[in-house]
């Protein structure tokens, strides 16, 4: 099966599925793309409906035998249920609804959150700087409206203090409840490894210096980012980083919900 | 009596789609319907059962499980009866990529429309002071938060538009994706035809001018199509306040 995966940086999305193909052990050609001059929007990335409206924003597209794919999570259990066993997903119908809950959870509360405050921290101000027409030349690409719109409201610098205040609260709690995965002493969020390790880790590892204080006190969820640093398929995708701090590259993710 | 028990409202939404799942799997469940504008789901009963308070819930044996796709999901995989995700699969990714397109992003503007119209001022009705207990007692925080804005109706005129935008878009990529293959995801019926019916098959009266038969042919055939399978009568039968019967717009004339 002919692959190419066009990736970002190894922090958010592009972490997971990066870490996951790694993971499953398929062949891919590997192509980095930088999210955050909207590269996934070029002439380069193979597009289709999903990858324009995929609500992860800025996420990697893998092209499988010609299909262009998009939002990280479906991605690696693509590439899970591609490989002869399922390594990264378990095979009881219970687990699995387990895992892909936790998933979700990760998706829709604390992704946009990271998105946020990533985004904010590192990228807006950038995105000022540029030049109107430059700007808008990169932009005019993108299809999905609302996608458009927060990279907009990123280069005006439109950061809204509750939200701001509601992310760091959700990033607070995606910590804690990492830790009380954890609190029975397992190496791995659902004992053996999974997507849901990689999903959780691509989004908050980089929180650490934006939201130092989710991290106190958490030494179970430290020893558990410590072991995620350190596996071989995780590694390998941080190895490919071409900036020297990964973890502090974020483009606009999926939005915060709309409902509060 | 079954080993398994739906926790549900009307057939309609996030309960209407493991009521349809179970039903199209041939699974004998046990039905405990929950009144969502009496705010049953919050009471301490259910919240035995889901300490959330989000519905549905479904119990097999002593697991308990929450979140609709997930639960379809499960469903599919733990009991016998026809396949619901398709073999192929890239045709899995792309039914679970609808399903979060339609959970994350399609739906949430349809239930905006529909709460500011229907359930908004249906729940407004209620006693203030009991109106006001009843928030506070939902469990989850943004819960609450959405709960206000739903029964206030204090969305703003830029995010009821930015809704009906939506909604537009969608309706446009259900069609094409409908003109493409035969069912939603692939070419057979699959959990994102159940996730989207429950959405959309309110759709020819909700937005008659950009969902009827000349502009989304497609959408209404699918529509009807699903709408005439056994699974669904059986399911939308279960329904008791007025609001499913828009179902029956699906009939054939």
């Amino acid at each position: 099966m002919a692959m190419t995966l066009y990736h970002g940086e190894p922090n958010g999305p592009s972490l997971t599925v990066l870490a996951a193909l790694f993971e499953t052990g398929h062949e891919a050609e590997l192509k980095a793309i930088d999210l955050t001059k909207g590269e996934r929007h070029g002439s380069d990335v193979p597009r289709s409906v999903e990858v324009d409206m995929s609500i992860e924003g800025e996420g990697p597209v893998l092209v499988a035998d010609g299909e262009p794919m998009a939002d990280a999570v479906f991605v690696a259990r693509y590439l899970n249920d591609a490989a002869e066993t399922s390594p990264i997903v378990p095979t009881d119908p219970y687990a699995r609804w387990e895992m892909m809950t936790w998933c979700r959870q990760i998706i829709e509360r604390t992704a946009p959150a990271a998105a946020y405050l990533g985004v904010k921290a590192t990228l807006a101000d950038k995105l000022a700087v540029m030049g109107e027409d430059g700007f808008n030349a990169m932009i005019a690409p993108i299809r999905s409206e609302d996608l458009k719109a927060r990279w907009i409201a990123a280069r005006a610098g439109d950061f809204e203090d509750d939200k701001l205040e509601d992310s760091h609260a959700k990033i607070k709690a995606a910590l804690e409840k990492i830790e009380s995965q954890l609190k029975d002493g397992r190496d791995w969020l659902f004992g053996a490894f999974s997507i849901a390790d990689l999903e959780t880790y691509a989004w908050t590892a980089g929180m650490r210096g934006i939201v130092p204080e989710a991290f106190e006190n958490k030494s179970r969820t430290a020893a558990w980012l410590g072991r995620m640093q350190a596996r071989r398929s995780v590694a390998r995708a941080l190895s490919l980083a071409k900036s020297a701090a990964p973890q502090s590259v974020w483009a606009p993710g999926p939005e915060i919900n709309r409902w509060g | 009596m079954s080993d398994v028990t739906l926790y549900h409202w009307e057939p309609n939404a996030n309960s209407g789609k493991p009521m349809l799942a179970l039903m199209e799997k041939g699974v004998e469940f046990d039905s405990h319907y929950l009144d969502l504008l009496n705010f049953d789901q919050h009471k301490p009963d259910y919240l035995a059962v889901n300490p959330q308070g989000t519905i549905p819930a479904m119990t097999h044996g002593e697991r308990v499980l929450t979140e609709s796709t997930a639960m379809m999901e499960y469903v599919d995989e733990a009991f016998p009866g026809p396949k619901l995700m398709p073999e192929d699969l890239k045709d899995q990714w792309r039914a679970r990529w609808w399903m979060k397109f339609i959970d994350q992003w399609l739906a949430p503007s349809f239930s905006m429309i529909g709460w500011s119209v229907f359930i908004g001022p249906a729940v407004r009705k209620k006693d203030p002071k009991e109106l006001e207990a009843a928030i506070d007692r939902i469990p989850l925080p943004e819960r609450r938060t959405a709960w206000r804005k739903a029964i206030y109706g204090t969305f703003s005129d830029d995010e009821m538009a930015e809704s009906q935008r939506r909604v537009a878009v969608g309706i446009r990529m259900l069609e094409d994706a409908l003109s493409e293959r035969k069912w939603l995801a692939c070419n057979s019926y699959s959990l994102a035809d159940i996730n989207g019916f429950n959405s959309t098959y309110a759709l020819p009266l909700s937005q008659p001018d950009l969902a009827n038969d000349e502009k989304t042919p497609h959408i209404m055939e699918w529509l009807r199509k699903i709408y005439e399978r056994p699974a669904a009568k059986k399911t939308w039968a279960m329904g008791k306040t007025d609001m499913v019967k828009r179902v029956q717009l699906l009939e054939r004339s």
